[in-house]
């Protein structure tokens, strides 16, 4: 630990230089120091938790996620009642990183369905997120050497529209009653009909999403809900991957380093409105 | 495996870190490619992409009506419903503009028959009219167009229709959400009742004595909960009645004084207090995981996106 504060200073202290000598070029952005130095920062504090993580990632405590707990549980219950999962990667493209965590979390579905012998049934909004959904699906397949149970028809494309993406979907739902349906990406207005039409067939639910406004809809309608940065998470909680728990440490040190900042910058700011310093804070971060 | 592996890698770390640390570089030519260009080549892959997902609705619904699956009717309809679209987009103008060069009336006609039509009988009233075939590209969306008639009055009304349900699915969740089971939902019952309440006009002719003189009857059922003594109940109903009456005769009753107990002030810090701190809280959370997420893949330690696993 006292490691990782010593290397941290030095970076820090090597970043502030950094950054102040390339404020003086006309080329940077002067007025986005501040926030070149955090990213600089955040990628400082990243790798180094990913290369402590690569030689020791036992001693990294991740807390139990309830959610992600439940997947092999919903795929166990598809699997006794013999009906499909149902994963809904969200409804838009893959320039969103929440579709994109939504595909690497179906990568790891995928792989329970195929060591329980489940079907998997994932209906996409987007033409690009059905070629990605296709590539994670059969890779979980073949490393599960059951590259036979794949099917490039599971991943399918119904429509773009947001609403009769929902419609589709929905009527999926009602037809082949999935005995677990899994919506892990951003989601908008559909995703309380989603939720909702699943409660009423009776199917366990996971909603995980970082769309913040639809995060009450999941946790009343759905049975475990990933909120947030336990969404992002849930990549490295599956696979168990010491970069990707490395990453989910790197996350709790810079959330750590940010409590600090922010009361650092009140006391400072306190001061400046007594008149004790005598410059702003606020002015620096901009 | 160079080709399927390294290659991809190399793209998403060179333009995620273009991108990213372009964001700090001063030059217009660098500004113009993120700000615009990235997001317009983005626009033209995933317009040519789009192909791949109309070939693959169609075949599955095909394999459907062929295969005679549970509701393979829905199908009919899909396959119908796609080509007509396709082909009124594609091949059919579906939107001839009457014009009467003397006036500013325009009729918009789904076939050049019954625009004609429709200018014969102009100039046997005497109306010198022209039709103008609206240009292609644009005659999807001229108002009147068949293209149009039929996004507003079939595509929108559907549309509507499912985000109509949402009435219903959020009456039904809210339902299943506000029982007070614990404790916990017993405070979002609570907060929502104030919340609901408090942003109405009615909640602001609720006098926050009124309020008062309720907080006392529930201080009396949760001292009976734990005391279950007649006396020691009766006592604090009765002690908390008087307070309140003495307070609030002192204070000659105003309706939003005491403000803590003011329901549209209270629903007001409930909203812009607690819960802001928690949606912050969440925000910062979502910020954090999208900022390492996205260097994960930059720097290429995540490749599940071409199926490493």
């Amino acid at each position: 630990m006292n490691d990782n504060i010593k290397r941290y200073a030095i970076g820090i202290v090597g970043i502030i230089v950094v950054t102040s000598i390339l404020s003086q070029f006309h080329i940077f952005k002067s007025e986005r120091a501040f926030m070149f130095a955090v990213l600089l920062t955040v990628i400082m504090v990243l790798l180094n938790e990913i290369q402590n993580a690569r030689k020791d990632s036992e001693s990294i405590f991740l807390r139990t996620i309830p959610g992600l707990k439940a997947v092999e549980e919903a795929v166990g219950r598809s699997t006794e009642m013999g009906r499909p999962i149902l994963y809904v990667p969200g409804i838009m493209d893959m320039n969103e990183v929440e579709t994109v965590a939504g595909v690497i979390v179906l990568g790891h579905v995928a792989k329970m369905t195929a060591q329980y012998e489940t079907d998997l049934d994932v209906p996409v909004a987007r033409s690009i997120v059905m070629q990605a959904a296709r590539e994670a699906c059969k890779e979980s397949y073949l490393s599960q050497g059951r590259p036979e149970m794949f099917n490039d028809d599971m991943v399918h494309y119904v429509t773009d529209d947001q609403f009769a993406y929902a419609a589709g979907v929905n009527g999926i739902m009602q037809r082949d009653k999935p005995a677990a349906c899994m919506y892990m990406g951003k989601f908008y207005a559909e995703s309380l009909l989603f939720a909702e039409t699943g409660n009423g067939i009776g199917a366990i639910q996971i909603a995980g999403t970082a769309s913040q406004a639809q995060i009450p809809f999941f946790v009343t309608a759905c049975d475990y809900t990933l909120m947030g940065e336990e969404y992002f998470a849930a990549s490295a909680y599956l696979s168990k991957k010491p970069e990707l728990i490395g990453g989910v440490k790197a996350q709790d040190t810079v959330k750590l380093m940010l409590i600090g900042l922010v009361l650092v910058a009140l006391v400072l700011r306190a001061f400046f409105d007594l008149n004790i310093v005598p410059f702003n804070i606020m002015d620096w971060i901009g | 495996m160079v080709l399927r592996r390294y290659i991809p890698i190399l793209i998403v770390g060179f333009f995620g870190s273009f991108t990213l640390f372009g964001w700090f570089i001063n030059n217009e030519t660098v500004e113009a490619f993120i700000n615009d260009d990235a997001t317009q080549w983005y626009d033209i892959i995933a317009s040519f992409a789009i192909f791949l997902g109309a070939l693959n609705l169609l075949k599955l619904q095909f394999l459907k009506v062929l295969k005679r699956q549970s509701g393979w009717q829905y199908s009919v309809v899909a396959i119908v419903s796609f080509f007509a679209v396709f082909i009124i987009g594609f091949f059919m103008r579906g939107a001839f503009i009457v014009d009467i060069p003397a006036t500013d009336v325009q009729e918009t006609y789904f076939t050049q028959k019954s625009a004609e039509e429709a200018i014969v009988q102009l100039k046997d009233s005497g109306v010198d009219a022209t039709i103008t075939p609206a240009p292609w590209g644009a005659h999807i969306q001229t108002e009147g167009g068949l293209f149009k008639w039929m996004f507003d009055n079939v595509f929108t009304p559907l549309s509507a229709t499912m985000f109509a349900l949402l009435a219903f699915y959020v009456a039904s969740a809210s339902y299943r959400a506000f029982r007070a089971r614990n404790f916990e939902a017993t405070l979002l019952l609570l907060a929502g009742i104030i919340i609901m309440i408090g942003r109405v006009p009615a909640g602001g002719l609720i006098s926050s004595w009124m309020i008062m003189y309720m907080l006392v009857l529930v201080l009396g059922i949760i001292v009976n909960t734990y005391f279950r003594h007649r006396q020691i109940v009766f006592g604090v109903v009765a002690l908390g009645l008087l307070g309140v009456t003495l307070l609030g005769s002192s204070m000659g009753w105003p309706v939003d004084q005491p403000s803590v107990f003011y329901l549209p002030d209270l629903q007001e810090w409930i909203y812009s207090v607690p819960n802001l701190a928690g949606a912050r809280a969440i925000m910062i959370g979502i910020g954090l995981g999208i900022i390492v997420t996205s260097l994960r893949y930059i720097f290429g330690l995540e490749k599940s996106y071409i199926g490493d696993q």
